[in-house]
């Protein structure tokens, strides 16, 4: 049986008449990538901010180890590293000093705090700029950088708001590397928020999606993609005017698809081996006299998952 | 677009910032106003009573007036009848036995001056309205020449004295008034009188760098980081005021060096001074840690941090004078609302070495309560910090 090392009971958290958080119970696993999904203002921040005893919420209790987390308790609180959405850096102390700085703060011997800022910064690729302020290094630099900070201590539960928010390319796929590898020793535990789709299903084994400060759903993203509807996504532009009305579109497509959607002027169809009805599909909006656009096929991603689960209007 | 429309639209969109930021607006606007009432209102509706001591010798019956009373006593009554046009007198006497006592008040700036009747007062009255050579008497008046209450004073009461003298001997100066400065304050240079104030008002600006350096770390988020380490606010607090007590210490050195080389000689020792003005820096690094807590950004703090500094330097006595709002008695010794403020006890202690040559067991009190009050700034500044902004919010 998993060992849960972190647990929130009923957590609830209000800014005035705003309900940030509402009755999140939610488990997480030792040794496993977490990851927290929602669309901006869902209550994703204050969610982990909340874990990390950063904030106190109003109801409800957090969990470390089976430890309950007081404010104040530095003890449970130096168990998490925790990277924050924005950069938070000293910006007149050089990447080395800041690393060595944190590490001291924390607990650790300053030979050690050393010894693990000079390890972090060459993982990360910033062994060159060891002695350049942090102010005057470039943004994806200050990001890796930030996220070096959330380490030096050696933390058992790594809390990731937003990682990949601003890097490049490049940068992305060193991050996204060292959290899959850092998870991968014994006893550490990654929890990640995040709105980017492709970014939780190729780290997050398991996936929480909360919308409105609430839990919608938990589960492996394979699970929640099945519970969709397994298999491929064909959607089908409408294009040209002179047809008849879109709406009118969906009853043509029934008979040979039953998950279908209309979002504007194309047609989400999800189906197993929907290659082979790709082409009966075509015929059978021209036969009704719609005029057929781009035609995608793809396979069933979280992000249908996610936007099934929140829709598609704007936050914030 | 003209220069004119340019300029309105950035002048609209600078008050439309303005307006939404109503407590810095708020805070601008009352500043001067707030202190001008509280000085007020301090001042007793602007009518100051200058504490005169006096120690009286003469024992003589008065050869006018009657009613067995001596000359000296006659001039004290016109002394204590002198009053503004509310009614509020303007000399406020305080009769004493021993010049030792009275002397202690003078440096301890209780008393603004202190008037010394001879025994020969009535004598050299008597003589004078009767023609025949007076004996040798002088009324001599005791003053810190560097307290800017005893100037006053020492104008009201010797107008007074001359009046009263002219009335009852038809005469210009039957008795002589003469002055003895206190310490060495007779000697001083108005340069000498200027250097212990201006020092308190550059380590109080301390104020300002100790809240920008607190609130920078807090707007750039760099404490709620800490916070997450085993930091204390006392830690954090504490290191900071350490980084700023070494910069004290030697500005403060710096500045004493510089007056020393410009003139400015000291009555006592200056390692003495040194060591206050040290205190007096600690005392503000622990205002400006009170006033980061509730600046939250270094732009609020410029304008937050004016308030404490305003508080210090002008009801502290740095800059002027203020009289005393008696709050209660301990151990014999009155204290007043303005001593809750280190500094009143700073311009005591600088002003008894600096001027008058005290030594430390003269400034004791001033010593200890300059120590407890930095203690309990800085204790204030940890419990505000920790509550505001080391807890789980």
């Amino acid at each position: 049986m998993p060992t849960i090392i972190l647990e929130t009971l009923h957590l609830t958290r209000r800014y005035g008449d705003l309900l940030a958080v509402r009755d999140l119970s939610l488990q997480v696993q030792e040794g496993e990538i977490f990851g927290f999904l929602g669309p901006n203002g869902a209550g994703k921040t204050t969610s982990i901010h909340m874990m990390c005893g950063l904030l106190r919420p109003d109801e409800g209790e957090v969990r470390i180890a089976g430890r309950r987390v007081q404010g104040g308790d530095p003890e449970l609180r130096a168990q998490i590293g925790m990277c924050p959405q924005t950069n938070i850096l000293w910006s007149k102390l050089t990447c080395l000093e800041q690393l060595e700085f944190s590490g001291q703060m924390y607990g650790l011997p300053g030979r050690l705090a050393r010894r693990r800022g000079q390890e972090l910064l060459e993982t990360f690729g910033l062994a060159e700029k060891r002695h350049k302020l942090a102010g005057s290094l470039s943004g994806g630099m200050q990001r890796r950088l930030n996220l070096a900070l959330a380490l030096v201590h050696g933390p058992r539960i790594l809390v990731l708001d937003e990682p990949e928010a601003g890097l490049d390319p490049q940068s992305r796929l060193l991050v996204r590397e060292y959290i899959r590898a850092w998870a991968g020793a014994e006893g550490r535990t990654v929890i990640l928020t995040t709105h980017n789709m492709d970014e939780a299903e190729r780290l997050a084994e398991r996936v929480a999606i909360i919308d409105h400060g609430a839990l919608l759903v938990l589960d492996t993203p394979e699970a929640l993609k099945r519970r969709l509807g397994e298999g491929d996504v064909l959607e089908i532009e409408l294009a040209g005017d002179g047809g008849p009305p879109t709406e009118q579109a969906l009853p043509v497509v029934k008979p040979l698809s039953q998950q279908v959607n209309l979002l504007g002027q194309t047609l989400v169809l999800r189906e197993r081996n929907m290659v082979e009805k790709i082409t009966p599909l075509t015929q059978a909006l021209q036969g009704a006299g719609f005029q057929v656009g781009a035609v995608h096929l793809r396979a069933n991603s979280l992000e249908d998952v996610f936007i099934g689960l929140t829709g598609r209007s704007l936050r914030e | 677009m003209t220069h004119l429309s340019r300029l309105w639209n950035i002048f609209r969109i600078t008050w439309l910032e303005q307006r939404r930021s109503p407590w810095d607006l708020l805070m601008v606007l009352l500043l001067a106003p707030a202190f001008l009432y509280m000085y007020w209102a301090f001042m007793g509706g602007g009518s100051t009573s200058y504490k005169v001591l006096v120690i009286n010798s003469d024992r003589d019956p008065c050869p006018v007036g009657g009613a067995g009373q001596s000359c000296a006593e006659q001039a004290i009554q016109r002394m204590s009848q002198l009053t503004y046009r509310g009614g509020t007198p303007i000399l406020r006497l305080t009769l004493l036995e021993e010049r030792s006592e009275a002397e202690k008040r003078l440096r301890d700036r209780t008393a603004a001056a202190l008037v010394i009747f001879p025994e020969e007062f009535s004598r050299a009255i008597s003589a004078a309205r009767l023609g025949q050579p007076p004996p040798e008497a002088s009324v001599v008046l005791v003053g810190d020449l560097a307290n800017p209450y005893y100037s006053v004073a020492a104008i009201m009461t010797s107008a007074t004295l001359e009046d009263y003298l002219r009335q009852v001997t038809n005469q210009p100066r039957p008795v002589q008034i003469s002055e003895q400065p206190l310490g060495g304050s007779g000697s001083r240079s108005e340069f000498e009188m200027y250097v212990p104030g201006l020092l308190i008002a550059a380590v109080t600006m301390m104020i300002f760098s100790v809240t920008i350096a607190v609130t920078r770390q807090i707007e750039s988020g760099t404490v709620r980081r800490l916070q997450l380490t085993r930091m204390t606010a006392f830690d954090f607090l504490g290191g900071i005021s350490l980084m700023y007590l070494w910069i004290a210490l030697l500005s403060v050195a710096l500045s004493i060096l510089t007056a020393q080389a410009l003139g400015f000689r000291s009555q006592g020792p200056l390692w003495l001074a040194w060591l206050i003005y040290v205190l007096t820096a600690l005392a503000s690094i622990g205002a400006g840690l009170i006033t980061a807590c509730f600046s939250g950004t270094a732009a609020r703090a410029a304008i937050i941090a004016n308030f404490p500094l305003m508080l210090l330097l002008f009801f502290s006595g740095a800059v002027f004078p203020l009289p005393q709002v008696r709050l209660f008695t301990i151990a014999g010794r009155t204290i007043g609302l303005f001593d809750l403020l280190p500094h009143t006890h700073a311009v005591t202690a600088l002003n008894k070495v600096l001027s008058l040559g005290s030594g430390v067991s003269e400034i004791g009190f001033e010593l200890a309560a300059l120590a407890v009050l930095c203690v309990a700034y800085f204790a204030a500044g940890v419990w505000l910090f920790q509550r505001m902004h080391m807890r789980a919010r």
